[in-house]
């Protein structure tokens, strides 16, 4: 396939055209009050039908439903949903962790798809890379529509990788700029030796259902490993000295499990949903097929 | 329960060499590094780890476990360990091996020899050598050989043993005993380990400076076989007697062959049973030199094939040719009435050589004779031992079963001769000239025998004319008896098959060079001596053998003919003059060299440490 040709290097032409056709099914409904294309409740003004009250002085008289009234004699007033805009953030992990692999770039892939649906769907989206610790995140200030679909690409096709930043605190460096309620879509490897709960809290007291993708490549979902090894820590340059590697690779998958059972009921227990995904897998069996699934998309 | 010992101890400070091991492998170890996303998994699992696995340093430092082990078995194989049989080591060990006839005997059908069992044995107790241990291989049969001397070069002793065959000849202890004892005195030697089979004689004649270890092998299987093959003088011809016997659990059907220039002229069966033996009788009727063969061939199995066949040859038949000076009126008297003879000188002369020779002075004159009667006479060679002096004498003793003198009363004889002996002479001198005393006086002996180089002397030290002894009736069954004895030394009244062993003498031309060569690819030469005499030519297998020289070829047959060695008896304990030694009933146990298991443990450590190195685990940058 010709590269020109292609809107995105992220993307091929028609992944992205079924992207836009996908929208994000939140659990809860995190709204903010701006109008929006999320129906919110009852008094809204769109034309989505709810119910039917009394009449009171001082209703609009167009919302009068003429037709009962004629068959009752009694004038019933018709309410109509509302619909509230809902913010996307999308937070990419670009630690030096994410190298390994595919990850950062299947990480990238799926941070344009999340903006992709936000935007298509009149929300406003904004993304974030975390790459330094101690540095501010790379942002990208909320934006909303199909116009915004190139800023978005680029944005993402530019974050370098490389770097310490953990997850937890890139998540409050984020949250101390974010504003609004919606969903915030977490792409990371989450190995990180701090603790997730604090984060998540903020998440969810911030109105934020949690989408939390774990991308990891084939070396950390199953490594293949034997003999006397010295580890190095790909961020911080701390070593491990480990012997008979092959011997402790069961310790590691309980390991590994935990964390998955860990990241998966902090997301749960705060309305939120955890899935963790192989960074070697193509990216329209993970957008069409599992997050379909699970019911992340439609 | 016996514990390892060590030969090598000094070989254990090399076990010092743990600790430059050590200390060169922390200094020396390096981890492939390997750049992970994050610590921060491992670090939760190393610490898990080392909470549920308190072995974690010991695993860690597999590859130096590995080269400790190594190093460990390879001292421990330099030092010799062994595992103690429990029985007294001796440094330098004479192996006897008997090689005799029997020890070809198969254990059944299709089996093994006698001598492959033992074979198996000492090759065992060569493999079990330790340091300092020194074997010395010597082969008994007939006579006693040396294979090697005292070495603990296993590949020469092991080379020298496969190279050991049979020989079809009857056991003779003796010559091994002395040859062990003759080694004694340049080697300290404690004990003498004797494998045979126990097909031996029971009496012993020696004297055992040390300690013997008779491993007694299994006996063979059933055998039946010849022992016996001689033929006397009839009046047509030769009667044959062939003895044939078989061993203690023998009991078979067997058919014989009687084969004359090998045409066979009868064949019957006979039955065998247990160890009673078979005659078989034979007539034929022969006016030339013929040989004659007998052969059995038994209905089953057979342990021991080459006492299946025995050879005889039988000379032309003709009279006795025997020569006695005119004026040994006496002599010829009683050799006239003697049958079948021809005495010489007479009217047609007298020939070059004679079977028989009366004389009264030095025999080199008159013709040659295989048997020589000398009577008045002291030969030059024990001349400075005894001189005769006038005076009477009487015998006092003789030996009664000597062939010379069967039925011949010499009790009361006077002899007017009277040996006297030279100042500190004994009889052990006559003995050391080659002499036997078959009669004797009160002042020195009157009759000698002397035998060798394929003739016999009989010397009367007096003149039977100067004695009562020509007036005796026994004096015409003396003469009797000689010419007897030169009858049997000339094979014409019986001929006995030649056992295996050695050759007899034969005249042959003097001062030749003669070459043998016989079954199994066997040869050998001896030179005749000055009198023509051919002697030492060796015969170990049965069959025909052809002696080449200047002269026409000519063949004897050799036979095995032992009743022991057919028998396959089997003795319990040999009987020495003051001591008896019995079989041992443990098999040979020796002290069980045990570096070559830790040589290849220490091979195994080294491949599996080679392994354990090599293997580069998965993911870790080439």
């Amino acid at each position: 396939m010709d590269n020109t040709s292609q809107f995105t290097s992220l993307l091929t032409n028609a992944t992205l055209s079924r992207v836009e056709r996908m929208r994000m099914l939140p659990m809860r409904r995190r709204t903010n009050r701006s109008r929006g294309e999320h129906l919110a409740g009852k008094g809204g003004t769109s034309t989505e039908f709810n119910d039917y009250r009394d009449y009171v002085a001082g209703d609009d008289m167009r919302y009068v439903d003429w037709n009962i009234f004629s068959r009752l004699n009694r004038p019933y007033v018709k309410q109509y949903r509302h619909e509230e805009e809902m913010h996307v953030v999308v937070l990419v992990d670009a630690s030096a962790s994410m190298q390994f692999g595919d990850k950062f770039q299947r990480a990238k892939q799926l941070a344009a798809c999340f903006a992709v649906m936000g935007l298509l769907n009149i929300e406003k989206v904004s993304v974030f890379a975390c790459q330094h610790a101690g540095q501010t995140p790379l942002i990208l200030s909320p934006c909303t529509g199909r116009i915004s679909m190139k800023r978005v690409f680029k944005f993402l096709e530019d974050i370098p990788p490389g770097g310490d930043f953990p997850i937890e605190q890139a998540v409050e460096s984020v949250l101390i700029q974010h504003r609004g309620r919606g969903i915030a879509v977490l792409l990371s490897d989450f190995l990180t030796f701090g603790a997730m709960e604090r984060p998540m809290n903020m998440l969810f007291s911030a109105g934020l259902e949690v989408f939390a993708v774990q991308l990891l490549s084939g070396i950390e979902l199953n490594p293949e490993l034997t003999g006397d090894l010295r580890f190095v820590d790909s961020e911080n340059g701390h070593t491990l000295d480990v012997s008979s590697v092959g011997d402790l690779l069961g310790f590691y998958h309980e390991h590994l499990n935990g964390l998955q059972d860990y990241l998966s009921t902090l997301c749960r227990q705060r309305s939120g949903r955890f899935i963790c995904l192989d960074s070697s897998q193509a990216i329209d069996d993970i957008l069409f097929d599992v997050l379909k699934r699970k019911g992340w998309v439609q | 329960m016996n514990f390892p010992g060590f030969s090598a101890l000094i070989h254990a400070w090399w076990f010092l060499l743990l600790i430059p091991l050590i200390i060169f492998y922390f200094l020396k170890l390096r981890r492939p590094r390997m750049e992970i996303p994050s610590l921060a998994l491992w670090r939760q699992v190393v610490n898990d780890q080392r909470v549920n696995s308190p072995f974690q340093k010991f695993k860690r430092n597999l590859l130096l476990l590995f080269q400790i082990l190594l190093l460990c078995c390879l001292v421990l194989a330099a030092m010799q360990p062994y595992l103690s049989s429990g029985t007294q080591q001796h440094q330098n060990l004479p192996v006897l091996i008997d090689t005799s006839a029997s020890m070809g005997a198969l254990d059944g059908p299709g089996g093994k020899s006698r001598l492959d069992e033992a074979k198996e044995k000492v090759s065992k107790l060569i493999d079990d050598l330790l340091p300092g241990q020194q074997l010395c291989l010597i082969s008994v049969n007939g006579g006693a050989r040396r294979l090697t001397d005292f070495t603990s070069n296993k590949r020469l002793l092991h080379e020298s043993l496969s190279q050991l065959k049979v020989s079809q000849v009857a056991s003779h202890l003796e010559d091994g005993f002395r040859l062990a004892q003759a080694l004694s005195r340049a080697f300290p030697i404690d004990s003498v380990m004797l494998l045979s089979d126990g097909n031996v004689p029971h009496e012993v004649e020696f004297e055992l400076p040390f300690k013997l270890n008779f491993q007694r092998l299994k006996a063979g299987g059933p055998n039946i076989g010849i022992t016996d093959l001689n033929a006397r003088r009839s009046r047509n011809g030769w009667d044959v007697f062939a003895r044939v016997e078989g061993s203690k659990d023998a009991k078979t059907l067997a058919e014989y062959e009687l084969l004359q220039n090998g045409q066979v002229i009868k064949s019957d069966s006979i039955s065998i049973e247990g160890t009673k033996a078979e005659r078989l009788v034979f007539k034929v009727a022969a006016e030339v030199a013929i040989s004659i063969e007998v052969r059995i061939k038994p209905d089953g199995f057979d342990s021991l094939q080459s006492d299946n066949v025995a050879y005889l040859d039988l000379p032309k038949p003709r009279p006795l040719a025997v020569y006695c000076p005119t004026d040994m009126e006496s002599f010829r008297k009683a050799l006239a009435i003697i049958p079948d003879i021809n005495l010489y000188p007479g009217d047609e002369g007298s020939p070059t050589a004679v079977d028989l020779k009366f004389a009264q002075g030095p025999l080199s004159s008159g013709p040659e004779a295989r048997v020589n009667f000398n009577v008045g006479y002291v030969p030059d060679d024990i001349a400075s031992l005894v001189e005769i002096e006038s005076g009477l004498a009487d015998i006092v003793d003789w030996q009664r079963t000597a062939p010379l003198l069967q039925h011949v009363q010499l009790l009361d004889v006077q002899i007017g001769d009277q040996p006297k002996l030279t100042k500190g002479v004994t009889e052990r001198d006559f003995e050391l000239a080659g002499y036997e005393i078959l009669a004797q006086s009160r002042t020195g002996p009157l009759i000698l025998e002397r035998s060798g180089g394929g003739r016999t002397d009989f010397q009367f030290l007096f003149h039977p004319d100067r004695s009562s002894l020509v007036y005796r009736v026994g004096f015409p069954i003396l003469v009797q008896n000689a010419a007897q004895v030169a009858l049997t030394r000339a094979a014409l009244s019986e001929a006995k098959a030649l056992p295996a062993g050695s050759l007899p003498p034969r005249k042959v031309q003097p001062e030749t060079e003669y070459r043998v060569s016989g079954p199994e690819g066997f040869t050998d030469s001896a030179k005749s001596d000055k009198d023509g005499f051919l002697m030492g030519l060796g015969a170990p297998y049965v069959g025909m053998y052809e002696v080449t020289g200047e002269s026409e070829p000519q063949r004897i047959g050799v036979s095995l003919l032992s009743s022991q060695e057919s028998s396959m008896s089997s003795v319990e304990k040999l009987n020495f003059p003051e001591v008896s030694v019995g079989a041992a009933t443990q098999t040979v146990k020796t002290d069980q060299p045990l570096w070559g298991w830790f040589a290849f443990a220490g091979l195994l450590f080294l491949i599996l440490e080679w392994w354990y190195f090599q293997k580069k685990p998965a993911g870790v940058p080439g």
